[in-house]
């Protein structure tokens, strides 16, 4: 089973930094692999090891994604190869444009069966690359897939929605978000950390995937900042718990909340 | 015939689609179109859209039985194409975020994912919504037609709509998708009964709270104030005490209660993005310092295995009064 990994390398959104004007600069945040993309290299890995056939992880960015850290990370959590489509142009990239260099990029590779991601980026969580992929692909795409098993010549998977469980099975290949609780992602040991710079990483120019110019943006980001913070009472209640809960359940009387 | 003015929106919860029909026509009043419910379900549904506030109705039928709602995208697109709406807007669940995702890729659009709000730059739109696990607001032109973008429940307001006269139900070709998921199973999940988003009040352990068995008091706290148990994403993910759909934040339930009680909780930006509109905001914390607590109504500085079991005692008492 021949299978592709996406996964969104971002700057952590820990690492933000408010500037009194209420901008944002993200200049001295460490970029690092998608918390929830984590779990969809995990999920890649184990159905190698349980099938056999190779797990390819796949990312597109800018070119500071092109980090040997970066490689050694993704690589040392259980992927074969790398495949890096790393230039300026896609900084900030929207999710249409995304999805095109991804797609162009899953199809250069070849011959894949099944092509993960997470349940979202960690620095947008728009939750809409992986569907978009799918369809561009052509192929089955579903979202919030917390069970992957493999069954004859396709997949059989659990959906948490809402209020159910859905069960279905469908044709590969297919393009599946996997949800953040499919399995905990593993800690690399120092095997893996060693092994990892052994293995190969393609980097890739758009013009490799055959797309001339950068796919046309289709959302413009005007601005940037930190959330207005909502206007608080801001009362501090001290004292003995009696006391304090005593005074508390007076506000919320006063407040009609009780 | 084109509506390149209309506002269509989607959601395969009726109670998610009547809110998308109020805020629809925020925007429809800037386009100057109408307001279209695209419905799937019974004929009855489709005729009561027109009660919501719908303009027009644009009818799917009924989806046939072990097909998934995420199969009307093939028609949707060809529907998209033949009429050209302004924009279509579709309801944040899962099955709506992969049905815009969908469509967007099939339309040459980027949908526009979680909107909390549109505003209007001259004739531009632009549209508000949280990234970086709430730690930023971001504001987006959309530069393709049409737009589409996917709002969850509680941003728009039902109440002050009115119906509308009842019009002609328009019916939309079915277009059999060229590929399909044979459904196999659907099971409840137990614990999904919950709806923080309808609740008004709520109470929210963090990891102050020692051991999963102190989760009874917490309980017996929000039966003291008849509120729902809400969690943070670590309770719910990392150690698993409470179910995934009781924890608040950016991956997680979006409030906005008329009490929220957070009880040890640190208040984290990923969190606080899915409780920051309540009407009224406590934290019980022993550290004063921690970020819910100043940006709190009431903070009570506190131990919680001493200020709960007191403050169920007054509220008890309160209400035996």
């Amino acid at each position: 089973m021949k299978i592709v990994v996406c996964a969104k390398l971002a700057p952590d959104a820990s690492d933000i930094e408010v500037r009194s004007d209420g901008s944002i600069s993200l200049d001295r945040a460490e970029w690092r692999i998608g918390s929830f993309d984590l779990q969809a290299i995990e999920a890649a890995v184990r159905l190698r090891d349980a099938h056999g056939g190779s797990v390819t992880a796949l990312s597109a960015g800018p070119q500071r994604i092109n980090h040997s850290k970066l490689r050694k990370d993704l690589l040392s959590r259980g992927p074969d190869e790398l495949v890096l489509v790393a230039e300026d142009v896609l900084n900030g990239a929207d999710t249409a444009v995304t999805a095109q260099v991804l797609a162009a990029a899953v199809r250069k590779i070849g011959a894949v069966d099944l092509v993960l991601t997470g349940e979202g980026s960690a620095d947008l969580y728009f939750q809409q690359v992986g569907l978009q992929l799918g369809e561009l692909l052509e192929v089955p795409a579903f979202n919030a897939v917390s069970k992957i098993e493999v069954k004859d010549s396709g997949v059989r998977i659990e959906r948490s929605l809402e209020e159910e469980t859905e069960v279905l099975e469908l044709p590969l290949p297919a393009v599946l978000a996997v949800t953040t609780d499919i399995h905990t992602p593993r800690l690399p040991n120092m095997k893996e950390i060693l092994l990892a710079a052994k293995k190969p990483v393609y980097e890739w120019s758009l013009a490799d995937l055959e797309l001339e110019n950068a796919p046309e943006p289709r959302v413009e980001a005007v601005s940037l900042r930190a959330p207005r913070p909502v206007e608080r009472k801001r009362i501090l209640i001290e004292g003995s718990p009696e006391e304090a809960a005593q005074s508390l359940a007076g506000y919320l009387v006063k407040e009609g909340v009780v | 015939m084109t509506d390149d003015k209309d506002v269509w929106v989607f959601s395969e919860k009726p109670a998610l689609q009547a809110e998308l029909i109020a805020g629809a026509h925020q925007l429809s009043a800037n386009t100057g179109g109408q307001v279209a419910a695209v419905v799937l379900g019974a004929r009855s549904q489709a005729e009561q859209a027109f009660d919501l506030g719908a303009q027009r109705v644009l009818w799917l039928g009924e989806l046939p039985s072990g097909r998934l709602v995420e199969d009307i995208v093939p028609t949707l697109v060809a529907a998209v194409q033949d009429k050209c709406p302004f924009g279509v807007i579709i309801g944040a669940t899962v099955r709506g975020r992969a049905v815009a995702g969908r469509l967007a890729a099939r339309l040459g659009v980027a949908a526009l994912a979680d909107v909390l709000e549109f505003q209007w730059d001259g004739s531009a739109l632009l549209a508000r919504h949280m990234v970086f696990g709430g730690g930023a607001v971001r504001i987006d032109r959309p530069l393709a037609s049409p737009v589409i973008a996917t709002i969850g429940q509680g941003i728009f307001e039902t109440g002050s709509l009115q119906a509308q006269p009842k019009g002609e139900i328009e019916p939309l070709p079915w277009v059999e998708p060229p590929w399909q998921a044979a459904v196999i199973e659907r099971r409840s999940r137990a614990v999904s009964s919950v709806n923080l988003s309808a609740a008004k009040r709520v109470v929210c352990p963090g990891r102050g709270v020692a051991r999963q068995e102190d989760l009874g008091l917490i309980e017996e706290l929000a039966q003291a104030l008849s509120a729902e148990m809400a969690c943070t994403r670590p309770l719910a993910e990392g150690l698993g005490w409470l179910p995934r759909e009781r924890y608040i934040g950016i991956s997680g339930a979006m409030i906005k209660p008329d009490l929220y009680l957070g009880v040890g909780v640190s208040g984290q930006a990923q969190h606080t993005i899915g409780m920051s509109e309540s009407r009224v905001v406590v934290a019980i914390n022993k550290d004063r310092g921690a970020p819910l607590m100043t940006q709190s109504d009431y903070a009570v500085e506190g131990d919680l295995y001493q200020v709960v079991p007191a403050l169920i005692r007054a509220l008890k008492a309160r209400k035996a009064k």
